[in-house]
């Protein structure tokens, strides 16, 4: 038993490293092809796919999160004659976590999924090797670019994600429960700061690269078959969902701290 | 004919030593064979022996555990990819499966290692490359198919094309007649004499099929758990007085099967040791 379990630790440390490995050479070939203006009809057609296709799925995300906060807290503003101030616990709420995390929790689900089933059935069916034996490295020519993708779009999807969470707390909020419109912006433009936007947009390209990185690893390393495709997907699912998650709460407390530290100063500049 | 003893000047490419362990598993022991400029070597063995690994390893698609691959006199098996980027543009890669690129039509996917490797200023130019070497399988007319709307052996043509679009000097097939009617595989049979007559490349051709085995090679390797355990011309080989090669090359049935599928099919061959029938 103690050895399973030394056994299945020094395996975890192994692919803890291999996944370094994989990050620190796919960071590389990303700033190269940067640089290269023969790799951008790549990049641009990954954004198409990434970017522009998850569009619809990210904005009706982030107006069914407005719209549920709106429902949902209505009753409890109202029962202390606070309604007015609704749109700032909607927006707060959707530009600082929902609207960011719910987006990329989407786009873990609809891209990093696909870009583990196209690259995993690649793997098997020797595409990857084939790409190696004609002398191209396949993480510059597959994975720097779907990586650069993720971590372009994902702010600015959350960017969509936010307004539409914006707009749909709003309409709740001014057409089914009858609130002052004047009086929802101003209580809304007087406590949501651009700190707000600003993080949660900041957290996207984190996000995106989680998802970029994780779901490419999974691809390029899946088991054969059909059922390791599968089974590449899953874990690549439940390993952005998680990582998302976690980078959340990094961020949530690492930008308390930096925003307590310097709101003090704020009145000075 | 079995030369353990091989030195990198013996042949264009020569592999010194290998030995391949993957987990557990020793896939290669110590295999050394030079392979001879010019010529068809034909590596045939049952599955999993190690023949398919040991060719990755000549093009250093896979490292070895142990040993060395030399490319004309030059080490290989040590070098970084972006090294190793130059020298595989020598190399042509034929795979089982074709591995062409689902998403791209046959055009692109036979452009592919052209845009990787030379700067193209003349797409004209490209169309007739394109087309001579899809001319040269038999496929042209298909340029603008997608690899899903092609049949087994037309896949294996245009892989066959986008491996020679380099023009390389060998070319390494995996298994290039597996899972094909006899016709087709014959076609494929002619189109591997054929490019070694026109391009004058050397050919490494790992199989099963040994009418096609007969056919096209200069010589013949076989490998048996790993190790090489006959080495020679077609006559070589099919005279060969060891009776793991006579079984091979006839498709004739172990007495160890036979025994496993008695017990209830429940070992294969590969799995069986001598003591098993004692």
């Amino acid at each position: 038993m103690i050895l399973a379990f030394f056994n299945k630790w020094t395996q975890g440390i192994n692919n803890l490293g291999r996944f370094s490995r994989f990050i620190f050479a796919a960071s590389k070939c990303m700033i190269a092809t940067s640089f290269q203006p023969k790799t951008y009809p790549l990049i641009w057609t990954q954004m198409n796919t990434i970017g522009v296709k998850s569009v619809p799925v990210v904005m009706a995300t982030g107006a069914f999160v407005g719209m549920i906060l709106a429902v949902q807290a209505y009753g409890q503003l109202a029962a202390m004659g606070l309604e007015e101030r609704l749109g700032v616990l909607i927006n707060i709420a959707v530009v600082k976590e929902l609207g960011p995390v719910l987006a990329a929790v989407m786009l873990a689900g609809r891209v990093g999924g696909a870009l583990t089933a196209e690259l995993g059935t690649m793997n098997v069916t020797e595409q990857i090797a084939a790409v190696e034996s004609m002398g191209t490295d396949p993480v510059k020519y597959l994975v720097a670019p779907r990586v650069l993708s993720c971590l372009l779009l994902t702010p600015a999807l959350i960017v969509y994600a936010d307004l539409l969470g914006i707009l749909g707390g709003y309409f709740v909020s001014v057409i089914q429960f009858k609130i002052n419109s004047g009086a929802y912006w101003d209580f809304s433009a007087m406590h949501v700061e651009f700190w707000d936007i600003g993080t949660g947009i900041f957290k996207g390209v984190f996000f995106g690269g989680a998802i970029a990185m994780i779901s490419c690893y999974k691809g390029f390393t899946c088991r054969e078959g059909a059922q390791g495709v599968g089974e590449a997907c899953t874990e690549a699912f439940v390993g952005c969902f998680i990582s998302i998650l976690a980078l959340n709460y990094v961020f949530a407390v690492t930008l308390d701290a930096i925003y307590k530290t310097f709101w003090p100063l704020r009145s000075l500049i | 004919m079995i030369r353990p003893d091989i030195h990198p000047h013996d042949g264009i490419l020569v592999a010194k030593n290998l030995v391949k362990v993957f987990g557990k598993r020793t896939v290669l022991d110590n295999v050394s064979l030079a392979i001879e400029e010019g010529k068809t070597t034909v590596i045939i063995g049952t599955s999993g022996c190690g023949k398919t690994v040991f060719m990755k390893h000549l093009i250093v698609l896979e490292r070895p555990t142990e040993g060395q691959v030399f490319f004309r006199c030059n080490r290989i098996d040590d070098l970084r990819p972006r090294q190793l980027a130059g020298i595989r543009t020598q190399f042509g890669f034929c795979f089982q499966m074709g591995a062409l690129f689902d998403s791209l039509t046959v055009f692109e996917n036979i452009i592919f290692p052209i845009q990787q490797h030379r700067k193209i200023t003349d797409y004209k130019a490209l169309d007739e490359l394109v087309k001579h070497k899809l001319a040269l399988v038999g496929m042209d007319g298909y340029q603008n198919q997608y690899p899903a709307s092609l049949s087994g052996g037309q896949k294996k043509r245009v892989s066959l094309a986008r491996a020679i679009a380099l023009d390389p000097t060998v070319i390494f097939y995996d298994e290039p007649t597996t899972g094909l009617d006899p016709v087709t595989s014959d076609v494929i049979n002619e189109l591997i004499l054929k490019l070694k007559q026109e391009l004058k490349v050397t050919s490494i051709v790992v199989t099963h099929d040994m009418k096609s085995a007969y056919k096209i090679a200069d010589r013949i390797v076989m490998f048996y758990h790993g190790k090489i355990i006959a080495d020679g011309n077609a006559d070589h080989i099919r005279n060969h007085p060891n009776d793991l090669v006579q079984q091979f090359i006839e498709g004739r049935v172990s007495e160890a099967d036979l025994a496993a599928l008695k017990l209830g099919g429940t070992k294969y061959q590969t799995q069986f040791l001598p003591e098993d029938f004692k």
